[in-house]
């Protein structure tokens, strides 16, 4: 089990840096091809979709690394019980949002492939393939909230709290 | 449902959300949800849909990954130690001696670097040592670099301002060229202040520093800021020429930052995938909240909320001036306890619209938002520069924001100034052809 988690985020970092990789050569042979006068076509849309799959990717791996930000002004000041209710209150909002946010874009991504719809870009792409990482990258958030709340109610300390309690110590 | 009692359930309800420590973008997603639930919206998820989509495949938007990765690169180098040793030669004779070096690095660095908590780390770093063992004031080096840490939101290229430029529908490249001119402004406010304070104290700050050197020594040192200045003139030159997109300029500016850092011999494949790593935590946590920003947005429309607002700020008949002063007072107190980018997407999305009424130029308002929001980086209680130089130093926050008191009342100078001749921020982007 803690190898499948060690996998899973290490699989959510590399999605999203190899999408991030990708995207800088994309664009560096862009400006290459515009020297030579040659133009890559769709290369802004496709550097667009790939900054998508970036951003969605790595979400579940940047919630694992306690970087999402929030104010923690209130919970470092609390006592280790009290904290840990507001804790458990604070994952429960953030299961609802994020599984609202997984489920709909599901949801986007099977009504483009519902309604066949295409890119309006000169190279024509399905819709649902290049939304896919979106409603992906979703899910993997959802699922890394999951993960703590368990973690939680085994009565640990998830993984994002001990980072970021790490982080404000020594930047 | 009235709109004032909405609009105070979604106050309520955002500042339950933030202090129990909700993650900020979720926060923003689930006041939209609740409300557009509050007036009865029917496609609630196919909104979210939709905009998560649209806000995160913008091209403009693909620069901020792009330089933030950049600047995790330039971090794992040892540019900052270059920087020290090519500039301190050259300040030896000023007033304040090397306390002028945390200004202008951390000016220089803000140049290749768009975040104010990394710039003041990576010089800070370097410096801070430095000047407590040649026995510099510990006040006046720690305020510095928390003053001058603040100009890497300011100085282009700046993670805030393409924020600010997406969230807001602004040229990101005309951001850039007006950022520039009150970057310049505040240094020299910076420099101006540790001169005159030298000189009331009498003493350049360092009993022990009397270190001197020769024209030749000097010259020999400043060969060492050669490359950094190749890589700020390839990257911003190019934006300001208009001969590349603010994108095309990040990712030539992550080559350069790679090839740098292979001349400077400080390149491994470790640092290298730390600084993807880096760059992935950094960027997925801003989509997300550009995310639920785009989403709040939305909903805020559909409310009417901005629009309201707009109106009854109308029907005060406030001038702008009256109109900026009110904002001012109130972005300070978000900032208080909101970090900047929140601040600045929370406000695009309510406060833009009733800006743009009142007649004031919505790109002199991002270079006024950033100057407000680098001011609440160094006070407390929540002010990320505070933070990193507290970690780098052991002092506690409160010293820290005392010893930057007088570079938060600098800034507090520039933006009387730019709001005095707003042509400082807006001369610039005019001379760029469109």
């Amino acid at each position: 089990m803690t190898a499948l988690k060690k996998y899973f985020y290490l699989s959510s970092a590399f999605l999203s840096g190899a999408c991030l990789v990708m995207m800088t050569l994309l664009i560096s042979a862009q400006i290459a091809a515009r020297f030579m006068g040659a133009v890559i076509p769709s290369s802004e849309d496709f550097a667009g979709w790939l900054l998508s799959a970036t951003i969605f990717f790595g979400l579940a791996y940047t919630f694992h690394e306690g970087a999402h930000i929030r104010v923690t002004m209130l919970l470092v000041r609390l006592g280790a019980t009290k904290r840990r209710y507001l804790e458990f209150i604070n994952l429960v909002a953030g299961l609802f949002v994020s599984g609202y946010l997984a489920f709909y874009t599901f949801h986007t991504v099977y009504e483009s492939y519902d309604f066949g719809d295409v890119t309006d870009t000169y190279l024509v792409v399905p819709l649902w393939m290049v939304q896919m990482p979106m409603a992906i990258g979703s899910l993997f958030l959802f699922i890394a909230m999951v993960d703590s709340f368990v973690v939680m109610l085994m009565g640990k300390t998830p993984r994002y709290i001990v980072n970021e309690d790490e982080m404000s110590k020594e930047v | 449902m009235d709109m004032t009692l909405i609009g105070g359930i979604l106050v309520v309800c955002m500042f339950l959300m933030l202090t129990s420590g909700i993650w900020v973008a979720l926060t923003l997603t689930g006041l939209a949800i609740i409300g557009l639930k509050l007036i009865d919206n029917g496609s609630i998820g196919l909104l979210l849909g939709t905009s998560s989509w649209s806000a995160t495949t913008g091209w403009s938007l693909t620069a901020l990954p792009l330089f933030i990765w950049m600047g995790e690169i330039l971090f794992r180098t040892r540019l900052s130690q270059d920087l020290f040793e090519g500039l301190s030669p050259t300040l030896s004779k000023l007033p304040g001696k090397l306390l002028h070096v945390n200004i202008l690095s951390c000016g220089i660095f803000a140049a290749v670097s768009g975040s104010s908590a990394a710039t003041a780390a990576t010089i800070g770093r370097m410096t801070l040592p430095e000047l407590s063992k040649r026995g510099y004031d510990d006040s006046m080096a720690i305020g510095t670099l928390a003053g001058s840490g603040t100009l890497g939101l300011l100085i282009p290229p700046s993670i805030i301002l393409i924020i600010y430029g997406v969230a807001a529908e602004v040229s990101i490249a005309r951001l850039f060229l007006a950022g520039a001119l009150p970057g310049l402004i505040l240094i020299l406010l910076f420099m101006s202040y540790t001169i005159v304070w030298s000189i009331i104290k009498g003493r350049s700050g360092g009993a022990v520093d009397d270190i001197t050197y020769t024209f030749a020594e000097k010259l020999l040192a400043l060969k060492k800021l050669i490359p950094i200045i190749f890589l700020i003139g390839g990257v911003l030159g190019s934006i300001y020429q208009g001969i590349a997109t603010p994108t095309e300029a990040a990712a030539f500016g992550v080559l350069g930052a790679l090839a740098l850092s292979m001349l400077l011999g400080s390149f491994t494949l470790s640092g290298f995938i730390d600084s993807v790593t880096g760059a992935v935590k950094n960027s997925c946590m801003l989509g997300l909240i550009l995310v639920g920003a785009h989403f709040l947005t939305l909903a805020m429309g559909f409310i009417g909320i901005p629009n309201a607002l707009a109106e009854w700020i109308a029907s005060l008949g406030l001038s702008p001036i009256q109109l900026i002063m009110c904002l001012t007072v109130f972005f300070i107190a978000l900032g208080c306890f909101l970090d900047g980018i929140s601040v600045i997407v929370l406000t695009t999305s309510v406060v833009l619209p009733m800006v743009t009424q009142a007649g004031i130029d919505a790109i002199w308002f991002g270079i006024f938002l950033v100057l407000v929001v680098e001011m609440s980086q160094i006070t407390p209680p929540v002010g990320f520069n505070l933070f990193v130089i507290q970690s780098l130093t052991g002092k506690n926050i409160i010293y820290v924001a005392k010893a930057a008191l007088p570079f938060f009342f600098m800034i507090a100078v520039a933006i009387v100034l730019i709001t005095a001749y707003p042509a400082i921020a807006l001369y610039l982007p005019t001379l760029m052809n469109s």
